[in-house]
């Protein structure tokens, strides 16, 4: 079981609380999407879940370990949680097969192999030997996904993933993320401000506010039935996708 | 057609001065193809293999040492914070004020048999059998000692800025991927900055291998040493020319690495966000290392040699300050300034026809300029005269022994310093300027004058600071091309140390010491100011 408990976790920057007792559980299997407007803690989170930062005080669970607590911190190269960014983040001097092998264990046959079988999964085995600034950005999201899940991690979180791609692509992108974390069957947490991101990867939608997770539950659920004028207006406000929230509320009220 | 002919019109000065800065790097190639004497026979039957092994082994040795010292002290100062870390980051650089030779001079000083240290240690243990306590410094590990500790701030600057500007997000997922700090350091950090590194070495091995002062004080037979015996021992400077093609053939090796290195530092340098690395706070044991290998390199490299030259130069009441000092210092710094004035027209002018023309052939031209930086002074200082040889007797003027032609060869051989500056200011200024300015209806001049010029202040700034730094330390061109009694900082201090009057060479080599420390303290303000520190 490969549940993931953040219980009660607060954390500050000198003066500045970030999170505020903040409790989360993320379900084996599940893919989970986290929104909430700029600087509500989103990133913070993800970095302390990965191990990249220590919370001020709260739990963190992984199966049945306690991973981070006030006496206890495994680093992040021991919690074995995948970490992706919008940025991609992939080693510029490393080929792009070097980039998926990176954090693999074992011979180096076994981990060709399993970079091989990634690269045919996410479509990019014909740039294997390509360097990361001789490929598209869609491929080098593919890459960055790649390498992620190669280690096979407990947990994969992802920061924003689609958000620096063009339409097309981050449609395209989302569907074939969706087919290939499910059939991985991960935990994941998955960092976004596009409602269009949860609606379509998503199992649940958790919205977060003030440093708290305000509402969580399948993503729908949330969107049709926001618990507050805070959350119901961040829905209306989504420029450009507006209309597309519109209909679907009007659709689902009829 | 009235476009073509002005564009050659504009670029005819250009490539007459391409033409110019290239003609001593040819005239010592053209040696190549004359015949070779029974002096090279000789040299090639007894000490050529010396001059090759012992000028191999002290560029491998400096290359590890200045690898050891640099990097680790870029890394410390880059991504740690630790007790002293601030005045680490201008403190590490401060060996730059101190030439090769100056350095080797206060370490004689300091560790010959009666050398200050020496001294120290017979008091100390109150040992009288006048035994040395120190080995000797004199031979080629001194050498890399002495090589690796003024060099090294080549490295750390150029490898501290690779690292400044890595990703964190990229530390970030390796270690998400399973690999602790150390193993990140050494997968992914290092090989990231390698491009950097390595130009940086490649500085180190063209300025250890056209050293003169240092190798001959020591008495460590190198390809340049030769080139010296051969010309004044032998009296033959054909074979002086043709030893120093060689050594010219060798640096187009390493010029072109580095050149290399850099255009794939571009690749790993694309920075995949914004986030800079966040240092990590120190504590105990690993604080104290860390002070301890920030403070050695300073210690060595600037500290000592300063005291002790400081200290002969006070104690001694030396008169080389009540008369000569300002003579050299006013020497050194005129010339400076008109060669840096020369080089940053030429540069300014080039790149500006570069950007609004973009001319592939001007652009080539440029890079043949500034190749300049990679003949050693002293195979400069033969072309330079041979060809201001042929101005005399061609057309019956003298040149030959006058401040042109230590003006000259500063300017062919430092104009990549100033172009370099002037070059990455032009790349900082947004080309949509220029289109602006042009839809406002300005010229190009005006572009030039009213645009560009105000906005490259700083690059002129920094362009005077680093040239005045390496003409300042500049000493085989200048002791060769010098007029008669005509005196610089460096000339100085080496005419006394040659004689083995170390005291004496003290108030020349402080003042040398002195002097630098002026731009280099102004060009850290600049350079911390452009990291955001």
């Amino acid at each position: 079981m490969n549940n993931l408990v953040v219980k009660s976790v607060s954390h500050s920057y000198l003066d500045n609380k970030i999170l505020d007792n903040l409790s989360l559980e993320l379900i084996d299997g599940e893919i989970t999407c986290l929104i909430g407007e700029s600087g509500t803690g989103k990133t913070t989170l993800l970095r302390i879940i990965a191990g990249l930062e220590k919370q001020t005080s709260g739990e963190l669970i992984l199966g049945n370990e306690v991973i981070s607590n006030d006496l206890l911190f495994k680093d992040a190269n021991k919690r074995n949680i995948g970490l992706v960014l919008q940025e991609r983040a992939l080693f510029p001097h490393l080929k792009v097969i070097e980039n998926i092998s990176f954090g693999l264990d074992g011979t180096k046959k076994e981990k060709i192999k399993r970079s091989k079988e990634l690269m045919e999964t996410f479509k990019i085995l014909q740039h294997e030997n390509s360097y990361p600034h001789e490929i598209s950005s869609g491929e080098q999201q593919r890459v960055a996904l790649a390498r992620a899940l190669a280690p096979s991690p407990k947990v994969l979180l992802m920061d924003e993933p689609f958000s620096a791609l063009d339409r097309a692509l981050k449609f395209s992108l989302r569907m074939d993320t969706r087919k290939i974390l499910k059939s991985e069957n991960i935990t994941v947490l998955m960092v976004s401000h596009d409602y269009n991101d949860a609606l379509v990867v998503a199992d649940k939608l958790a919205i977060m506010s003030d440093g708290k997770i305000a509402q969580i539950g399948p993503p729908k659920e949330v969107v049709l039935n926001p618990i507050n004028k805070e959350i119901k207006k961040q829905f209306v406000c989504e420029t450009g996708d507006m209309l597309y929230w519109k209909s679907i509320l009007e659709e689902e009220s009829q | 057609m009235y476009d073509k002919i002005k564009s050659y019109i504009l670029l005819s000065p250009s490539i007459l001065m391409g033409i110019i800065f290239s003609i001593p790097a040819l005239v010592i190639i053209f040696s190549l193809f004359l015949p070779y004497s029974e002096n090279w026979t000789h040299l090639n039957d007894t000490v050529l293999n010396e001059y090759i092994s012992n000028s191999w082994k002290l560029l491998v040795g400096v290359s590890i040492g200045v690898f050891i010292i640099g990097v680790s002290t870029a890394w410390l100062t880059s991504t740690c914070n630790f007790f002293g870390k601030n005045f680490f980051i201008w403190a590490l650089v401060l060996p730059f004020a101190i030439p090769p030779y100056i350095m080797a001079y206060s370490f004689t000083g300091l560790f010959d048999s009666y050398g200050t240290a020496n001294e120290l240690m017979r008091l100390i243990f109150n040992i009288d059998n006048g035994e040395p306590f120190f080995p000797s410094v004199r031979n080629i590990s001194g050498a890399i000692l002495i090589f690796s500790f003024t060099l090294y701030p080549y490295v750390f600057l150029i490898s501290r800025t690779a690292f400044l500007n890595q990703s964190r997000d990229i530390f970030d997922i390796s270690r998400t991927l399973g690999l602790s700090k150390s193993k990140t350091f050494l997968k992914v950090a290092l090989p990231l900055a390698r491009p950097a590194i390595i130009a940086g070495i490649m500085l180190v091995a063209m300025e250890t291998l056209s050293d003169f002062g240092a190798v001959e004080h020591f008495a460590v037979p190198t390809f340049t040493s030769g080139i010296f015996r051969t010309w004044f021992g032998m009296n033959d400077i054909i074979t002086a020319k043709q030893l120093a093609a060689f050594l010219f053939l060798l640096f187009l090796i390493f010029i072109i690495i580095e050149k290399y290195s850099r255009r794939k530092l571009q690749y790993n340098t694309i920075s995949t966000s914004n986030r800079k690395l966040v240092p990590v706070q120190l504590y105990g044991v690993k604080q104290i290392g860390a002070f301890i290998i920030c403070f050695i390199p300073v210690l060595i490299g600037f500290f000592i040699p300063f005291i002790q030259l400081l200290y002969w130069a006070v104690a001694y009441k030396l008169s080389y300050f009540d008369s000569s000092f300002y003579d050299s210092a006013f020497n050194t710094i005129y010339l400076s300034l008109i060669a840096v004035f020369i080089c940053i027209v030429t540069s300014l002018i080039i790149n500006f026809l570069i950007r609004v023309n973009k001319n592939n052939f001007l652009s080539m031209i440029n890079k043949v300029i500034s190749s300049g930086y990679g003949i050693p002074g002293i195979v400069l200082a033969l072309g330079v005269l041979e060809f201001f040889s042929f101005l005399d007797s061609s057309f019956n003027i003298l040149l030959t022994g006058t401040i042109l032609g230590l003006v000259f060869a500063y300017s062919v051989k430092f104009y990549a310093l100033p172009n370099s500056n002037i070059q990455s200011g032009f790349n900082k200024i947004s080309s949509s300027l220029d289109d602006m300015s042009h839809t406002l209806g300005h010229t190009k001049f005006s572009l030039l004058t009213k645009i560009h010029l105000p906005l490259l202040r700083t690059s002129f700034l920094t362009a005077i600071l680093v040239f005045l730094i390496e003409v300042i330390k500049e000493l085989p061109a200048t002791l060769i091309l010098r007029p008669f009694n005509f005196n610089t900082l460096s000339v100085s201090a080496y005419l006394y140390a040659s004689d083995e009057r170390m005291i004496e060479a003290a108030a020349p080599s402080i003042a040398i010491v002195m002097v630098s420390l002026i731009p280099i303290v102004l060009l850290l303000k600049i350079i911390s100011r452009d990291n955001n520190e």
